[in-house]
């Protein structure tokens, strides 16, 4: 496959670097294009848990972007329902074939950990979030206690 | 894709618009009267409003109504715009001084629905609906069998009025829309339909369970369709198929290392299925359909493996609609049989497919309605056939060889002519150099033109003069067309038409050949006519007979046929063409056609109609993509025209050509892979090239491998098919005058443009509306003919039609682009034009008639030259 050699070495170079808000990745041999891994956020009110992603590339990358999904239920005013989430790294307009996935997963956690209610995908959480943000706090945390996977202990 | 998610959840209804632009906006007058909540769900007494959302857009909203568990409304009456397939949410709040309102619940109508029911029209029609909420009583919520917390909490008693449609459009439709399927049976009985957030699919009438006995189901779907089945031919299974069988869910052996080559399931997953704007919270998972089960492979991925037809595929199989039934052909092939429309197909139908089938449908009564809105020149003007005069004379034939099936002779007068055997047609051109400019351009700024009575003269727009003069040196010499001028100087569209009819006329045969066609059945056919006659037959006057019509058809009845046939072929359960993607509804070849296995037979029978249609001078309603027409005229196929087609694959093109690979580590080789239906392709650029790595040596070579892969791929036979059925009518080499842009000119014809449509939906940068220069624009557009307008939008937007919404409705390539113009440049440049974003950048002219002058030369000379 044309983009197997790429992704293995992105996947190399991302186990190695050791990041410390995104592991557990698992990619099975025979089909590199699914990604599996585990976002553990830094900022409350998501720190009391982790979250659980799918990366997906697509058959054309590097020439189209991957496709991220959350598996884990998020109370997050930029992932949606489906776990959808609007990651402008990853937007048509702003793909490059030079951007590489540790990028996108940087990108993905930053906005865990900050929300941009400018640019919701739930626009009742946005909503919450800019006018009560000690509500949404504490939606965000019950939720994320009931939702979310276990944190790895180390 | 998460970009366009965004925006279609949050505010702008772009989503929807993309979804119907083939429909056009209604007002519809809604009053809401009154509403009841449930005092046992909502115990506390709320302070009730209701808000109106048409297709995830909030439009109105009532006053709220403090403190009462039935609030009542006098003169809440609203005009919303809504179109036939728009779905209204109407959500109910409870107010709050304090804190932010409190949302109760929602209740949906489905304005298609309702029109079906209404007869097409709402005469103050009453209506009352269930709104279903989440609530946090707890032993209520568990009464309901724990399967969704969303209840009944109460009603709103709504009237809509004067909305009227045209009940033809609706037939088409609602048969349609209740066919959209899903697991969640039984709900459709009551009078209003209701939508609970997660379930995102419309429900059924039949029960899935009916399913099982292949075809003994109850049809109890009476009550809303009462309209003679409207047929859309189907295709495949009726005829004795060549190819081997291929269904839809790609076959893939269970567990085999071939498995590595397809998708996961959960890739598909992501697209959202339905239109809707709702975005509830996920609903559990519907069962699936009969014979289907789910099971895992080693590397633990589910998959799903289909007992009725022992296949396996990696996408959830969504049950079949209601009113579809599942078959086999006498060769134990599975086909799909359309009880509502009495159609068949090859490929499993899924909510997606039916949605483009239903817009696709909705275009009819728009697709008639343009039998008297396309034209080109009144044809014939101009070519007196005694002219004419012998071509260039090629004894050595420096040329080379004829194309496969010319030959070349000489009439006993010594005059040489050419022969077409494929086709039967005779020509005094040499076919080898038909269209071609043999000359030297004309010197930078200088333009050729002909007078009202034919006479060439020649522009300077460095001096602003004109002359009859050939200010090149030399240019007596070199061949000279039919019509006694050398061929260089032949550029105008009116005169390349002319010599085309001219080839038309003199190679048409005498008598007429009848079609004879059910309206029903007008795909099959017209099919069956079109192939059982010799191709050059098709060259014979036309006799179009609709069955039960019985008219003279004078021209009328053909014209209508040209253009109701050409939507036909499009219709998406055929899988023959596609739209180039989801901004640009040009069409193109689709790479999945080959789930109907007579596909190639299909294509060359498309050819040949395209070619009836250039020949008899008729149009058809879409546009193909200008790559395509380029296929046409045998041009070779640039970088840039991936661009109109798959601008993100153009895109990174593009950067990789203007970055230095050697730094980023791409990890590019040259070979690349293409999806089908999750079946992945390998394809290696060249051979060996799985190991050569592109480098800044190379990157050329790759750039212009990967261009032609991706212009070409999974498209190759089906194109040769159509480009063979077309040579067997008229000769390409016919074509080879036009430009692509000429030749979608010639298929399609042009519309009026209107022209303060145009100008209200034009936005400016870094100039206003005031802008002398945006005047002078205008003043420019306005005292165009319009070719010359239609040529300018090619130009600008890289097609010649408006959307059928009007310019509001101007698609770029992501998502709703209006017609914009920049100020880019200095006085001395052209302007330039971004089709992708339909922006013409115009340079601060000094005066009008340099603005005349530059956007002339500009759209005259689009070729190569000014675009971007």
């Amino acid at each position: 496959m044309a983009a197997t050699r790429r992704l293995h070495k992105e996947l190399e170079d991302i186990k190695k670097s050791g990041l410390k808000s995104f592991r557990d990745i698992q990619v099975d041999e025979q089909n590199i294009l699914t990604w599996h891994g585990l976002i553990v956020p830094e900022n409350a009110p998501y720190n009391k848990g982790a979250f659980r992603i799918e990366i997906n590339f697509p058959a054309e990358y590097p020439f189209k972007p991957p496709k991220i999904a959350f598996k884990t239920k998020i109370y997050h005013p930029n992932i949606d329902e489906k776990g959808q989430v609007c990651l402008p790294i990853i937007s048509a307009e702003n793909w490059k074939p030079a951007t590489k996935t540790d990028q996108v997963i940087q990108a993905l956690v930053a906005l865990v950990n900050d929300p941009e209610p400018e640019h919701p995908l739930r626009a009742d959480l946005a909503e919450e979030y800019s006018k009560d943000k000690k509500k949404f706090m504490k939606n965000a945390e019950e939720f994320t206690k009931k939702n979310s996977e276990k944190r790895p202990s180390d | 894709m998460a970009e366009t998610v965004a925006t279609a959840v949050t505010s702008s209804n772009s989503a929807s618009s993309r979804n119907n632009n083939e429909s056009h906006f209604h007002q519809l007058n809604l009053s809401v009267l009154k509403a009841t909540v449930d005092p046992v769900c909502i115990t506390k007494k709320p302070s009730p409003y209701v808000e109106i959302l048409v297709d995830g857009k909030v439009v109105r909203k009532t006053e709220a109504v403090k403190n009462t568990h039935d609030p009542t409304w006098s003169s809440e009456t609203f005009t919303v715009l809504v179109k036939i397939n728009s779905k209204c949410l109407l959500r109910l709040y409870s107010h709050s001084t304090f804190k932010r309102d409190l949302i109760l619940g929602e209740g949906r109508i489905d304005i298609q629905k309702q029109l079906v029911r209404e007869q097409g029209k709402f005469d103050k029609t009453n209506l009352v609906l269930d709104v279903k909420g989440e609530i946090k009583n707890a032993s209520i919520a568990a009464s309901d069998n724990g399967r969704s917390s969303r209840v009944k909490i109460g009603e709103i008693f709504i009237v809509m009025d004067g909305m009227r449609v045209d009940p033809k459009l609706l037939m088409t439709g609602s048969s349609r829309s209740t066919t959209r399927v899903n697991g969640e049976a039984g709900e459709s009985s009551s009078t209003t339909e209701i939508r609970t957030n997660g379930t995102a699919v419309a429900p059924v009438t039949n029960s899935t369970t009916g399913e099982n006995g292949g075809g003994a189901r109850p049809r109890t779907r009476s009550n809303d369709v009462e309209a003679a089945p409207i047929p859309a031919v189907a295709a495949a299974p009726s005829r004795t198929p060549n190819g081997t069988p291929q269904q839809t869910p790609s076959r893939i052996p269970n567990g085999t290392a071939a498995v590595a080559a397809a998708t996961p399931a959960s890739r598909t997953e992501t697209a959202p299925a339905t239109p809707a704007p709702s975005a509830g919270p996920a609903g559990p998972e519907e069962p699936l359909p009969p014979g289907w089960e789910v099971r895992f492979d080693k590397y633990n991925r589910r998959y799903y493996v289909d007992h009725n037809t022992r296949s396996t595929t990696w996408e959830r199989p969504q049950p079949l609609p209601a009113g579809w039934e599942m078959r086999r052909d006498p060769r134990g092939r599975v086909y799909y049989v359309d009880h509502n429309t009495r159609s068949t197909t090859w490929q499993r139908p899924n909510v997606e497919r039916l949605q483009h089938y239903e817009q696709w449908q909705g275009q009819r009564a728009h697709v008639v309605q343009q039998c008297s809105q396309r034209f080109l020149f009144p044809q014939g003007g101009g070519v007196s056939t005694g002219t004419a005069v012998v071509t260039g004379t090629e004894e050595s034939d420096p040329l080379g060889p004829l194309p496969e099936g010319w030959e070349k002779r000489v009439e006993p007068n010594g005059r040489v002519y050419f022969v077409n055997h494929k086709n039967r047609t005779t020509q005094w051109e040499d076919p080898r150099t038909q269209g071609m400019n043999q000359e030297d351009p004309l010197p930078p700024g200088w333009e050729m033109r002909i007078t009202d009575d034919g006479v060439h003269y020649f522009v300077d727009h460095n001096t602003r003069t004109t002359t009859f003069q050939d200010p090149r040196p030399g240019a007596t010499k070199g061949p000279k067309g039919a019509y006694g001028v050398p061929i260089a100087y032949e550029r105008s569209f009116r005169w390349k038409l002319s010599q085309f009819r001219y080839l038309c006329q003199s190679n048409a045969l005498p008598s007429h050949i009848k079609i004879t066609l059910n309206r029903s059945t007008l795909f099959e056919d017209s099919h069956h006519q079109i192939m059982r006659l010799p191709a050059y037959e098709l060259r014979r006057r036309l006799y179009v007979i609709f069955r039960g019509e019985e008219g003279l058809d004078y021209g009328g009845v053909a014209r209508e046929w040209f253009l109701l046939l050409s939507h036909e072929v499009l219709n998406p359960m055929y899988c023959l063409f596609e739209y180039a993607n989801k901004n640009n509804y040009s069409l193109q070849i689709n790479p999945a056609s080959h789930v109907n296995p007579d596909h190639l037979h299909y294509f060359k029978f498309i050819g040949r109609f395209i070619a009836m249609a250039l020949y008899h001078g008729r149009f058809i309603y879409s546009a193909f993509t200008l790559p395509f027409y380029k296929r046409m005229l045998n041009k070779k196929l640039t970088t840039k025209d991936i661009e109109s087609v798959d601008p993100e694959f153009y895109n990174s093109l593009l950067w990789i050509k203007d970055n230095n690979l050697e730094e980023c580590g791409l990890e590019l080789y040259f070979s690349a892979d293409f999806e089908v239906l999750g079946q992945l392709t390998h394809h290696e650029l060249k051979p060996g090239g799985d190991n050569v790595r592109v480098n800044e040596e190379n990157k050329e070579e790759y750039l212009r491998l990967m261009t032609d892969w991706r212009m070409n791929r999974g498209i190759e036979e089906q194109t040769k098919a159509f480009l063979d059925g077309f040579n067997e009518v008229v000769p390409l080499e016919w074509l080879h005058y036009f430009d692509e842009r000429e030749l979608e000119l010639m298929l399609c014809g042009m519309q009026e443009i209107d022209i303060d449509d145009w100008q209200r939906n034009t936005v400016y940068r870094h100039y206003t509306r005031n802008s002398k220069q945006v005047q002078w624009f205008w003043q420019f557009v306005r005292a165009m003919d319009n070719e010359k307008r239609a040529r300018l939008l090619q130009f600008v937007c890289g097609t010649c039609k408006v959307p059928v919404g009007g310019f509001a409705e101007l698609m770029g390539s992501n998502g709703p682009q209006r017609f914009c113009i920049e100020k880019v440049g200095k006085e001395t440049w052209l302007p330039r034009s971004h089709t992708c974003f339909n922006r013409l950048d115009l340079p601060p002219y000094k005066s009008y008639e340099q603005l005349v002058e530059k956007m002339t030369f500009a759209i005259e000379e689009t070729e190569g030259f000014g675009q971007e």
